[in-house]
């Protein structure tokens, strides 16, 4: 019966195809900016790392005075020192864990062929990679030995070894940043993370940086911080060694804990290791603050998705719910002008329920079509937003579960705007058509 | 098997209430062919509904085949009308973006026959009724009284217990209303049940029962016998009343 409704449907939408392509465009119009919002919400709110965002956690330590205020929620700084970074990243436990700061250089191969150009970087520990389940096209992370020794290696992604290598196997190769002749020990798979969850301080949605080094190497070659340096108090700082020992916080810091023991552990671990910094005289703060929050968290904690896309997002769904009311109203006429057919049709044994089903089948298919049209609306209006800021690039897309979404979501829409002319058609009462007819 | 006792029938409005119906009581037998005369306004086609279930009525008994119709459900009373009754109307009432063999199609659709069986229904019915070579015509490509044998070839698909025809006549010239009635009879004597209502006293008379609906209620025969339609009107009673 279900195929013969969709005949049908198909029937009456030919029948009348000026009213039926105005409800079809209302959908698409309404589906497509509906979607386009969807999209970007969907991508900026998406869990980054599915497989273990429950078991990778930032770590904030509150190391201001008490009565210190912070822009976050709960007055806690989002970024850590460098002291203390560096202090959790040679912590024995637990097994893997990374500090993580922002930098860049100037990228060369000391040659004619190649201009040199800046290009962002990050120091991380070697945990980094397997922490965040990067993938390597040749070679790997750096040894322990080297991250220990502060050795110059790079870990660079397939986009950077392209430009730099032609895309052949370059480990083992040198790299000049700025004057500091770096090796390659690793070419790492291209990471088109739409967040950059790691590091949700400086742009949150900025693609990931291209080239890795180890974080031991900020003290020897006194590198600057490309990311926000958060000061809390006055400090009389006048060399890269003084801003090491300040109190000022650039760096993010990440763990990966396995169990819920681990997390206990851990806390456990902080709670003391605050309450000795404390002692040092290094804060005044009666009780010691520190947050450990999982990806989600994290991501929620720092408003990724921020008020004014929620807002937009609403307005997005008022509008469709506008063009479902002019769909409602142009079902309804299209319904009732079909009074005499649904009332022969009732003589000939269709019960209401038919008649209702035969209907709401209609309206599906106009959903459908709605739909497939607002795809293509909606990808246009991801092209409209993507061409504004490349910081949209990879968020402004649908994924495959968005393609989904649009059309269920203008079936479901068109299903709610023809209850009400649905219902009412398949009360008609037969006796009072059949003679009209 | 048609059993109608003080059925009654009435309209509300705000300020009047029109008694369509009244005490009317009937009783048809398997095989009958009954035409159905009265006035205009006196309840035939309010009857016919109301054995068609195509509304309610306000109060008595209505037995169909030992159904009690007064206890059903609005859909309990759809499919009992799908797999009892057949229509056909005055105006032919055909769909008119489907063809021949669809419109026939509409009530084997809705009580659930598989396609196979719908097809040899429909070649039967339309080759009963002379139209087989029309099957993927649409009603607008025939006549008025094909139109009206495709609309009995739709009553007759269902194999109805009972066929209610409402003027089958009444949108026809002489001829074919003749050829529609010869079908009617040719269907009647196969063992089907007719009620016919009718204005054409000639086309009333070829019917073996006669009844007569005056003011809302079946007619004692005898006191209308030799009166024309138009006199029996004069002498009702008109039948709304102010509340």
């Amino acid at each position: 019966m279900l195929l013969h409704y969709i005949d049908l449907s198909w029937r009456s939408l030919k029948r009348t195809p000026l009213v039926s392509f105005l409800m079809i465009l209302a959908i698409a119009v309404g589906i497509g900016i509906t979607m386009t919002s969807l999209s970007v919400y969907h991508m900026m709110s998406m869990d980054p790392i599915p497989q273990k965002s429950s078991q990778l956690f930032a770590v904030q330590l509150n190391t201001t005075d008490d009565g210190t205020n912070w822009w976050t929620e709960d007055d806690v700084p989002m970024q850590l020192t460098y002291k203390d970074a560096m202090a959790l990243h040679s912590a024995e436990s637990p097994a893997r864990k990374t500090a993580s700061m922002r930098s860049g250089f100037t990228v060369h191969l000391n040659n004619q062929d190649l201009k040199p150009f800046l290009s962002e970087a990050r120091l991380i520990g070697r945990d980094f990679f397997p922490m965040f389940d990067r993938d390597f096209v040749y070679g790997s992370t750096w040894t322990l030995e080297q991250e220990k020794s502060s050795s110059p290696v790079v870990v660079i992604n397939e986009e950077l070894n392209e430009r730099l290598f032609g895309g052949l196997n370059s480990v083992g190769k040198q790299v000049y940043l700025d004057d500091t002749t770096f090796t390659v020990v690793g070419v790492m798979k291209q990471w088109n993370s739409h967040t950059k969850y790691y590091d949700l301080n400086n742009g949150a949605f900025d693609s990931p940086e291209p080239m890795f080094i180890p974080i031991t190497l900020v003290a020897p070659m006194q590198i600057a911080s490309w990311g926000n340096n958060n000061g809390w108090k006055h400090e009389a700082i006048s060399t890269f060694e003084g801003q090491l020992q300040s109190e000022i916080f650039w760096l993010q810091f990440w763990v990966e804990l396995d169990s819920p023991a681990q997390v206990k552990d851990y806390r456990n671990y902080l709670q003391a290791y605050l309450e000795e910094q404390g002692k040092l005289g290094r804060y005044s703060r009666a009780v010691p603050e520190f947050n450990l929050q999982n990806v989600n968290e994290w991501m929620e904690y720092n408003n990724v998705v921020s008020t004014d896309n929620k807002v937009l997002l609403g307005l997005s769904f008022l509008f469709l719910a506008v063009c479902l009311a002019n769909i409602l109203g142009l079902l309804l006429g299209k319904f009732l002008r079909r009074a005499p057919e649904i009332g022969v049709r009732r003589a000939l044994g269709a019960s209401k329920r038919q008649i209702f089903l035969q209907h709401l089948v209609e309206v599906s298919l106009l959903g459908f079509l709605g739909g497939v049209l607002g795809i293509a609306i909606a990808q246009l209006g991801l092209w409209g937003v993507r061409s504004t800021s490349n910081e949209y690039n990879a968020l402004a897309t649908m994924d495959i579960s968005m393609l989904l979404a649009a059309p269920t979501i203008a079936i479901s829409a068109c299903i709610i705007a023809g209850l009400y002319p649905a219902w009412l058609v398949c009360r008609t009462q037969p006796a009072i058509y059949l003679k009209t007819q | 098997m048609l059993s109608m006792k003080n059925i009654s029938k009435v309209y509300q409005t705000e300020k009047v209430q029109t008694h369509a119906l009244r005490d009317f009581d009937l009783e048809v037998q398997e095989g009958e062919f009954i035409a159905v005369t009265g006035p205009s306004g006196s309840g035939k086609t309010t009857f016919l509904n109301i054995a068609g279930m195509l509304e309610p009525f306000t109060g008595g008994d209505y037995m169909l085949d030992d159904v009690n119709v007064g206890s059903l459900s609005d859909n309990q009373r759809a499919d009992l009308r799908n797999q009892k009754i057949g229509f056909i109307f005055q105006g032919f009432n055909l769909i008119p973006d489907l063809n021949l063999y669809e419109n026939i199609e509409v009530p084997l659709r809705y009580r659930g026959i598989k396609s196979a069986e719908r097809k040899r229904r429909i070649e039967q019915c339309l080759e009963k009724v002379g139209l087989a070579s029309r099957a993927k015509h649409l009603p607008q490509q025939l006549s008025g009284g094909q139109q009206q044998r495709v609309a009995i070839a739709r009553a007759l698909a269902g194999e109805p217990r009972f066929l209610l025809a409402d003027e089958p006549t009444g949108n026809l010239d002489s001829l074919m209303a003749r050829q529609v009635m010869e079908l009617l009879e040719d269907i009647n004597r196969e063992g089907s049940t007719i009620i016919m209502v009718t204005h054409d006293q000639e086309l009333a008379r070829r019917a073996p029962r006669n009844i007569q609906v005056v003011d809302g209620q079946l007619a004692d025969f005898t006191l209308y016998q030799n009166k024309t339609i138009e006199a029996v009107a004069a002498q009702a009673d008109h039948s709304a009343v102010e509340v």
